[in-house]
C-alpha cells in the first residue's frame, strides 16, 4: 500500500512531535580510553563510556570522539537493546556551513558607514554558496559584502544540524531504564608510529649497541587523557577510504616496501599541511562564503591569509634505561603496549624505548654489486661501494627480538666522541632472520671495474659460449683495513652460467656469486673472474 | 529541517501562486552504485487549466531525464529541471539590460545618495548607464550598494523541478513524483571477531548509507537494494566493474539459497522504521549478526617468475570461511568490506586487517587476506637454470621458508605465471597443479624452525 492514510498536512508536524518524544542522552566523555596505533596513520580507539538509559527510545549521542573517526568502522558494544540505527553527522560547524544552513533564515545585517556609524537592518539569507551570499533587505534584493562598506550578518542561533565537533549518535529501541557500562571502538585517522634504531659500534667493529624508539604522534585536534597505548607492528592489508576501507593511502599493495614508506611520509606531510591551513581559519582569517558581482580590479580585495610558523609540536620523552616498553603477539603481528597510562594530547609527540641490546655481533664492510654480462659503457668505472651493516636476528647473535620496520642510525667510535656513520632502512624483521642494511657510500675507497663480453664460436667439440670477464681493482685509501663485498648478481638470464676463471673462491649469496676481500689500510687489491655461459639460442 | 523546502508551488498561468503543503511520503530505493530511484508524493491542490507546478526540495543530483510525474486528472505537458544557482554574479549577470538602483554613501559626510541605473555588460566589471553617463561599478572604489528589485524565477537557492501541466477541472489528489538520483550510495561493512583457537568468527553486517545528494530526506521509507547494476557511463570505469565482478578472495561460488527477500536478481534490505537521511550523513544499519561461524586461518604466498630474493618476503595470512548454512552463517553477503579483529592477550578487540568481498551467495567459500605474517617468510633462491632446448628451460629454485612463532605453520606456497608446457621434475615435498600454469605446495614449518623447499621445473613453450 503506497499511501496507506490520507494523512492531513498536520501529521508531518505530529510525527515530528511523535519523534520528539524520543529521548536524547549525550554521553559527553569516555571513561578510559585505549588508542592502538597502526604504521599507515590510523588508530583504534576504544572507549569505555558509562550512560543512563531511559525506558522509551532513545538517541544516544557520544561527544568528544576523535574528529577524523572513520564512521563505517564504529562499533558499539554491550548496549543491552536493539540498536535501530547509528548515524554519523559531519557536518560542522564552520563560518561557511553557518551561512549555508541560515538560507530562509532571518539575520541582522551590520553595515558600517564612512564614519563609523553601524546601521542595523533586518535581512533574510536568500542564497548561500561558495560563489556568494544574496540577501533581502527592505530596500530589495542585495548581495552581501559586495558594497565595499564594511558589513557582517548577526545570526540569531545556530542550525541544530551544525555541530562543533562531529557527532556519533545511536537509535536504539525501547528497553529497560538503567545505567549502563558500554563500549564504543572506532578507527581514526590522524595517528602515527615509526620505529627508529640506534646503533653504536665498538672499537674493533665487531659488535654493536642497539637501542631501538618508538615514536608516537597524535596528529589530530583531540587531545586523549590517560589512555593505554599500544602500537602494533607489521603490515595489515588495508583499503584505500575511496573503496570502503579505512586507509588514507592511495593503494595499499605496494610490492615495494620502499615505495609504501615514501607513501606514508608524503600522507603524513599532507596530514600536516592541512592542519597548518586549518590553524590558520582558527587564527582570524576564517574562510567565509565569498564571490561579489564583476568589479573592477580596484574593487574590494579579500585579506590574504598569511603563513602563520607551527610552532605547535612538542616532543615527550617517556623511556628510561630500564624501563622498556614489552611486546606480545597479536594474531600474526606483534604489539608493543606502554606499561603506563599516558596523555595524547593533539598535535604531540611522544618516543620510548622498546629495545635495549649491548654487544650484538654485527659484520661490517663495504658492498658492491654488479654483472659482468651488463658491463657499463663508460668503462673503466669508478665506483664507491657502500658501508654495510650485517647481523642475524638471534639470540646467538646476542640479539633475537622482533624488529619492527624503521631506521637504523649507525655510529662509530672517532677521535673525539661518536661520529654519524649513515642511515638506512630496515623491513619488518621477524626473530632468526638475517639482515642487512646500507648505510652510506664510502669515503676514500674506490672499485675500478673493467668488464668485458665476447663469444665463442661452437666447433666440433665445444659448444657456443658467451664470456664475460671483471677485473675489479680496489684502492683503499684509508688508514684502516677494510673488507668488501663484491657482488656478481646473477638473474634469469645468466642463472646458467659457470664460473670459469676467479683470482679468488667465490661463496654463494641469495644466489649470486660473493667474494668477501681484505683490503689493507693505504693499499690495493685485485678481483679478476670470467664467466661462461652456454648460448641462448642454442638447441 | 528547512519546511521551505518541501513545498510545492502550483503557480498557474495567471500568474496566481498557490502553496501547498511539504512530502506526505517519500521513498528511497538505494542501490550501491551510487544511485537512488525517490519517490516523493505530495498533496496537490489545483484549479483547471494550464499550469506550472514547481516541486522544490528534490535531490540536487536528479537525472530529469528519469522523471516521472503521475497525479490523477493531470495530463503533463513538458518538464523541466532549473538549478541555476542564486549568487551575486548571476543576479547581476541576469540584470543586464534591466535597472537596479545604486545607493552611494559620502565618505565625508555620511549622505546616502540613491539613483537608477542600467546594466549594460557584466562581463570583466559591471559597465551601467546612469542617466546620460557611462560607469564603471565602484571603479571609484566608493562604497556602493546595488539593490535589485526582484529575483528571476530561474534562479534559485535550492534544486527545482517544474512541470507545466493541464487539469480538465479542478484537482486535490496526492501527486507522485519519481525518479532517479546520484549521490546516495551504500555498502555493507563487517565486523568480523575472530577466534583462532576454536576456529570461529564472529559476523557481523551493516549497512552503510552515505547521503553526499546535497538534499535531506526527512521521514523516508527506505529500501536498499543489492545487486550489479548496469550503469552505461557510470562514474567507475570497465576495469574497476570487472574488478567489484571478479573476486579474488572468493575460492568457491555459493549456491544455496536464503529467506532474504529478492527483486529481480537483487537482494533487498528494507530499512524497518522510517528514517530521515540528512545531507553529508552516513547512516549504518545492522543486517547480520552471527556468531561461532567456522573460521579458520591460513598462510599463503605466491611466487610469479624465478628470481632471488635478498630479504624474506612476508606470507599472506588469509581468514578462511564458508557462508553456508552448514558452517552457522547461511547468509549471502552483499558487496562490501570485512573488518577483521581479534582479541589481545588482555581480551580487548584489536583491528587486523581488511578486504573486500563481493556480491557472495550463500554457500560460498572466502579467503579474506587479514594482512602480512610478520613471523613467517619465504626467501626464494634461483639456484640455476639449465636450457634443453630453444623453448623449454629447467628452473632450479630454493624456498627457505622460516616460522618464528611459537608453533608450527602450514605454508601454502605457489609458484605461478609458467607457460604453456610445464612440469615439476623434482621435488623435495609432493605438490600440486593448481592451474594450467601454476603448482602448490603446503610447506610445514616447525615452530621457531626452518623448512627449505627444493624444486626443479621445465617451463617452455
Amino acid at each position: 500500500v503506497r499511501w496507506p492514510l490520507l494523512i492531513p498536512a498536520l501529521s508531518l508536524a505530529l510525527g515530528v512531535a511523535r519523534g520528539g518524544e524520543r529521548v536524547e542522552v549525550i554521553s559527553p566523555r569516555a571513561d578510559s580510553v585505549s588508542v592502538t596505533i597502526y604504521r599507515d596513520l590510523f588508530a583504534l580507539i576504544t572507549e569505555t563510556r558509562t550512560v543512563d538509559l531511559p525506558e522509551g527510545p532513545t538517541t544516544l549521542s557520544f561527544d568528544g570522539v576523535v574528529e577524523t573517526l572513520l564512521p563505517a568502522s564504529a562499533v558499539v558494544a554491550d548496549l543491552g537493546r536493539e540498536l535501530e540505527e547509528r548515524n554519523y553527522d559531519y557536518e560542522q560547524l564552520t563560518p561557511r556551513s553557518l551561512m549555508a544552513r541560515s538560507v530562509g533564515r532571518e539575520v541582522l545585517l551590520m553595515r558600517t558607514l564612512p564614519g563609523g556609524k553601524v546601521v542595523r537592518s533586518p535581512a533574510t539569507i536568500v542564497s548561500a554558496s561558495d560563489d556568494g551570499v544574496v540577501l533581502r533587505t527592505g530596500d530589495g534584493t542585495e548581495a552581501l559584502r559586495c558594497s565595499g562598506l564594511p558589513e557582517h550578518v548577526v545570526f540569531e542561533r545556530v542550525p541544530d544540524e551544525l555541530r562543533h565537533t562531529p557527532r556519533l549518535s545511536v537509535r536504539l529501541a525501547a528497553g529497560p531504564a538503567g545505567r549502563r557500562t558500554i563500549r564504543l571502538s572506532y578507527l581514526a585517522h590522524g595517528f602515527a608510529w615509526k620505529s627508529d634504531y640506534v646503533a653504536r659500534l665498538d672499537r674493533r667493529a665487531t659488535h654493536v649497541d642497539l637501542k631501538g624508539w618508538v615514536t608516537l604522534r597524535n596528529l589530530t585536534q583531540t587531545s586523549i587523557q590517560d589512555a593505554q597505548v599500544q602500537v602494533v607492528a607489521g603490515r595489515p592489508n588495508l583499503l584505500n577510504v575511496e573503496d570502503g576501507g579505512s586507509s588514507l593511502l592511495e593503494d595499499n599493495d605496494y610490492y615495494d616496501e620502499r615505495v609504501l614508506r615514501a607513501a606514508r611520509e608524503d600522507l603524513l606531510q599532507l596530514i600536516l599541511e592541512e592542519f597548518e591551513w586549518d590553524s590558520e581559519q582558527y587564527d582570524g582569517h576564517p574562510s567565509l562564503l565569498g564571490g561579489c558581482f564583476p568589479v573592477s580590479p580596484a574593487g574590494p580585495h579579500r585579506l590574504a591569509s598569511e603563513d602563520i610558523g607551527l610552532e605547535l609540536e612538542e616532543v615527550v620523552v617517556t623511556g628510561l634505561r630500564g624501563s622498556l616498553i614489552g611486546h606480545e603477539p597479536l594474531a600474526d603481528y606483534q604489539l608493543y603496549r606502554l606499561p603506563w597510562r599516558t596523555d595524547l594530547r593533539a598535535q604531540q609527540t611522544k618516543q620510548a624505548l622498546f629495545l635495549a641490546k649491548r654487544s650484538v655481533k654485527v659484520e661490517r664492510y663495504y658492498s658492491s654489486a654488479m654483472d659482468a654480462f651488463h658491463g657499463s659503457e663508460d668503462e673503466p668505472a669508478l665506483e664507491a661501494p657502500l658501508l654495510t651493516l650485517a647481523f642475524d636476528n638471534r639470540k646467538s647473535s646476542g640479539l633475537g627480538e622482533p624488529l619492527p620496520e624503521g631506521i637504523l642510525r649507525l655510529f662509530e667510535p672517532g677521535p673525539a666522541g661518536d661520529l654519524f656513520s649513515g642511515e638506512g632502512e630496515i623491513g619488518d624483521t621477524a626473530v632468526n632472520e638475517p639482515v642487512e642494511v646500507a648505510l652510506a657510500g664510502a669515503v676514500d675507497l674506490k672499485l675500478d671495474v673493467r668488464t668485458d663480453t665476447h663469444e665463442r664460436e661452437a666447433d666440433s667439440e665445444r659448444a657456443a659460449l658467451d664470456i664475460a670477464t671483471a677485473e675489479i681493482r680496489i684502492e683503499n685509501a684509508k688508514g684502516v683495513p677494510v673488507t668488501v663485498e663484491i657482488r656478481q648478481q646473477m638473474h634469469e638470464h645468466n642463472a646458467n652460467a659457470a664460473v670459469a676463471r676467479a683470482s679468488q673462491r667465490p661463496m654463494r649469496k641469495h644466489g649470486d656469486l660473493a667474494w668477501r676481500i681484505r683490503v689493507p689500510a693505504n693499499s690495493g687489491a685485485m678481483l679478476s673472474y670470467e664467466l661462461h655461459r652456454p648460448q641462448t639460442d642454442a638447441d | 529541517m528547512n519546511k521551505a523546502w518541501w513545498c510545492l508551488t502550483v503557480l498557474p498561468m495567471a500568474g496566481l501562486a498557490a502553496d501547498v503543503p511539504a512530502d506526505r511520503e517519500i521513498s528511497l530505493t538505494i542501490y550501491n552504485k551510487g544511485i537512488a530511484l525517490v519517490e516523493h508524493v505530495r498533496p496537490l491542490r489545483m484549479p483547471p487549466g494550464r499550469q506550472r507546478i514547481e516541486f522544490a526540495g528534490v535531490s540536487a543530483q536528479i537525472a530529469p531525464e528519469t522523471v516521472s510525474f503521475i497525479a490523477p486528472g493531470v495530463d503533463l505537458i513538458e518538464q523541466n529541471f532549473d538549478y541555476d544557482l542564486l549568487t551575486p554574479a548571476k543576479l547581476m549577470e541576469k540584470a543586464v539590460g534591466g535597472r537596479v538602483r545604486l545607493i552611494r554613501v559620502n565618505p565625508a559626510t555620511g549622505a546616502e545618495t540613491s539613483e537608477e541605473a542600467e546594466v549594460l555588460s557584466t562581463v570583466q566589471g559591471t559597465v551601467l548607464r546612469i542617466g546620460s553617463r557611462i560607469e564603471v561599478l565602484r571603479e571609484d572604489n566608493l562604497p556602493t550598494r546595488v539593490i535589485f528589485d526582484k529575483v528571476p524565477e530561474n534562479l534559485r537557492a535550492q534544486p527545482t523541478l517544474s512541470v507545466l501541466v493541464n487539469a480538465a477541472k479542478a484537482v486535490d489528489a496526492p501527486a507522485r513524483l519519481t525518479y532517479l538520483s546520484r549521490g546516495l550510495d551504500w555498502n555493507a561493512d563487517y565486523v568480523a571477531i575472530f577466534d583462532e583457537s576454536r576456529s570461529e568468527t564472529s559476523l557481523q553486517g551493516w549497512i552503510t548509507l552515505k547521503n553526499e545528494s546535497g538534499t535531506t530526506f526527512a521521514n523516508a521509507r527506505a529500501q536498499l537494494v543489492a545487486g550489479d547494476v548496469n550503469l552505461v557511463n557510470g562514474e567507475e570505469g570497465y576495469w574497476e566493474h570487472q574488478q567489484q565482478r571478479r573476486n579474488a578472495n572468493q575460492r568457491r561460488a555459493g549456491a544455496e539459497s536464503t529467506q532474504r527477500q529478492q527483486l529481480g536478481d537483487y537482494y533487498v534490505y528494507p530499512i524497518k522504521q522510517l528514517t530521515t537521511i540528512a545531507n553529508n550523513q552516513t547512516k549504518q544499519v545492522s543486517f547480520l549478526d552471527t556468531s561461532g561461524v567456522e573460521a579458520t586461518k591460513g598462510y599463503e604466498i605466491v611466487f610469479v617468475g624465478f628470481e632471488s630474493s635478498d630479504e624474506p618476503r612476508s606470507a599472506d595470512v588469509r581468514m578462511r570461511f564458508s557462508n553456508s548454512k552448514a558452517t552457522g552463517l547461511g547468509e549471502q553477503l552483499p558487496s562490501g568490506v570485512v573488518r577483521v579483529y581479534v582479541r589481545d592477550v588482555r581480551g580487548q578487540a584489536q583491528f587486523i586487517g581488511e578486504d573486500h568481498i563481493g556480491h557472495t551467495s550463500a554457500g560460498s567459500e572466502l579467503a579474506l587476506k587479514i594482512g602480512d605474517a610478520f613471523d613467517v617468510s619465504v626467501q626464494p633462491t634461483l639456484v640455476g637454470t639449465r636450457r634443453i632446448s630453444k623453448r623449454n628451460v629447467e628452473y632450479a629454485m630454493s624456498y627457505l621458508l622460516r616460522n618464528a612463532r611459537p608453533t608450527p605453520v602450514v605454508v601454502t606456497l605457489r609458484q605461478d605465471g609458467l607457460w604453456r608446457e610445464n612440469e615439476v621434475l623434482k621435488e623435495s615435498l609432493k605438490g600440486r597443479r593448481t592451474d594450467s600454469d601454476s603448482f602448490a605446495w603446503d610447506v610445514n614449518v616447525p615452530a621457531q624452525g626452518e623448512t627449505t623447499l627444493t624444486v626443479t621445473l621445465r617451463n617452455g613453450w
